[in-house]
């Protein structure tokens, strides 16, 4: 039997008195790789946060590695340490002393009080070997708030891996990446899952990615409007219902000539 | 003790207590909360005053109680968070003048509440701030790196499992008795710079979040002490000796921060 790795039951979230996530429901299997695409203001960054307990909910059920959220976000520190969040935006205010190796370090904590000192070492070897996994062992003195948006963006991939986990959830992660360092995000999100079992929710815009890379693609636009693989959510009559009508799924043409996959 | 060896060591607890929490309360933008909170001390004095009650006591449970109210005030008001803040502090602030000015068997000084006198301070000052230093420094051994989190962005430290809200609190919480507690020795008007300065001063130097720290801390102390004898040496007023030395402090780093901002790593 396929394990479950999130199951979402009839989930409803309201902001400001709107439902702005309305009865969805759904669920992840081991190692997918799952894509929730929609329009801007079709609640996928309220959805994600709203299964990581960022967010409350109000309606329907979540449940992470067969264990239930609570409805303001309560969750076992046990269960908590096996999920990561790669968020679309950091607010990092006033430009932190803090470098990319003491950043990468703060996702290696268990949540919970502990002395700094607790775990030196093998928080420390944790962070070169994630720096190294996602080619930031050059930055890893330098500090986080001066590199560009596609290095935090690498560097907090390093926050997410410095630990064994079993569920990503990434919002928008390739944004602002280079097509090099985008390639090499997707390669290091395949072997997480092929070579340590991870499980991927990705929020994303890029359908090209989304065809090329995902198994399983989720529509939403405040309710879930479709789901399936890439060929059926993404065939060009849903996608006129997702993003209305007229919408025409775009193919991306090369200098070589060389086009993307059309649905 | 004598007094001036009572007041360095006033001024040392409190240096450190303020580059401690200052260098956490800089990077939330929480300098001007900290201005506010030194003002509304004012009002608890003069609120423990006419009571009859001792100020110092008074105090602590009134800035805390402030600090709640005005966390809370400014996490709902669509105002912006710095003018509500001064609608705050200037207000209780002319209220408490006004309080302080009707009673007739006050013989304290305004100017002393207002610039800090070392000379005021008590044994039992210097007993609760030294009690308060190693709770802030156990506080923030255990949830430093939480607080950190929380500093950078509170999605992330949510996703994670810091409960944010109760940190932000007992930051807040911190912070207020900080304030209270030393504000005889530094004065309503000038205790935000002890949060402020220090923490600016470091920031500028410090290539990494533990040595930010620590500089903060020390150059609170360092330049407390150094405040406090240039005013005891030439008879200046201790509060404002203590900033014009943390000021000093502050250009020389100006001065030895490169662009990338930062000489120490």
């Amino acid at each position: 039997m396929v394990e479950t790795i999130l199951e979402v039951s009839h989930l409803t979230v309201r902001r400001e008195g709107r439902a702005v996530v309305d009865d969805v429901s759904f669920q992840l299997r081991c190692e997918s790789d799952t894509a929730l695409v929609g329009p801007n203001g079709a609640g996928k960054s309220t959805l994600v946060q709203a299964l990581l307990g960022i967010l409350p909910h109000h309606g329907g059920s979540v449940h992470l590695l067969g264990h239930r959220l609570g409805p303001r976000g309560q969750l076992g520190a046990a269960v908590r340490s096996q999920v990561a969040y790669l968020p679309q935006t950091l607010s990092l205010r006033g430009r932190l002393p803090l470098t990319v190796a003491e950043f990468v370090g703060l996702g290696w904590d268990p949540p919970g009080p502990a002395l700094p000192w607790h775990g030196a070492g093998a928080r420390s070897q944790a962070v070169r070997t994630a720096l190294t996994k996602t080619d930031c062992h050059d930055l890893a003195q330098r500090l986080f708030s001066d590199l560009s948006a596609g290095q935090q963006k690498r560097v907090l991939l390093a926050f997410c891996v410095v630990r064994p986990r079993r569920l990503l959830i990434l919002d928008e992660a390739q944004a602002g990446l280079d097509p090099r360092a985008s390639d090499r995000f997707h390669d290091l999100l395949y072997q997480l899952r092929r070579s340590e079992g991870w499980t991927i929710l990705q929020v994303s815009h890029d359908l090209e990615m989304v065809r090329r890379t995902c198994d399983t693609v989720l529509c939403l636009n405040r309710s879930l409007r479709c789901s399936g693989s890439p060929d059926h959510a993404l065939s060009p009559h849903q996608l006129e219902g997702l993003y209305g009508r007229g919408y025409v799924p775009y193919a991306h043409r090369h200098a070589s000539g060389a086009a993307a996959p059309s649905p | 003790m004598p007094f001036l060896q009572r007041a360095l060591l006033a001024g040392m607890l409190s240096g450190a207590l303020g580059g401690l929490l200052g260098s956490f309360a800089v990077l939330r933008q929480l300098s001007f909360f900290s201005d506010a909170l030194g003002h509304s001390a004012l009002l608890g004095i003069a609120l423990g005053v006419s009571l009859g009650l001792d100020p110092t006591l008074v105090l602590i449970p009134f800035a805390v109680l402030f600090a709640l109210g005005v966390n809370q005030l400014a996490r709902r008001s669509r105002l912006p968070g710095d003018a509500l803040l001064n609608i705050i502090y200037s207000s209780s602030l002319a209220l408490a003048v006004v309080v302080l000015s009707r009673l007739p068997g006050w013989k304290g000084g305004l100017q002393q509440l207002l610039f800090g006198d070392i000379l005021g301070v008590t044994g039992r000052d210097l007993l609760l701030l030294s009690a308060l230093l190693v709770v802030t420094v156990v506080i923030l051994l255990l949830t430093g790196r939480r607080q950190v989190l929380l500093t950078i962005d509170e999605s992330l430290a949510l996703s994670r499992g810091v409960a944010s809200e109760a940190q932000r609190l007992l930051f807040v919480i911190l912070l207020a008795v900080v304030v209270a507690l030393s504000i005889k020795a530094v004065g309503v008007l000038l205790i935000s710079a002890f949060v402020v300065i220090p923490a600016c001063a470091s920031r500028l130097i410090s290539g990494n979040f533990r040595l930010y720290l620590l500089l903060s801390a020390l150059c609170g102390a360092g330049c407390a002490v150094i405040g406090l004898l240039v005013s005891a040496a030439a008879d200046l007023p201790s509060g404002p000796s203590v900033v014009i030395v943390q000021l000093g402090v502050f250009l020389l780093a100006l001065l030895l921060a490169p662009r990338t901002g930062r000489v120490v790593s």
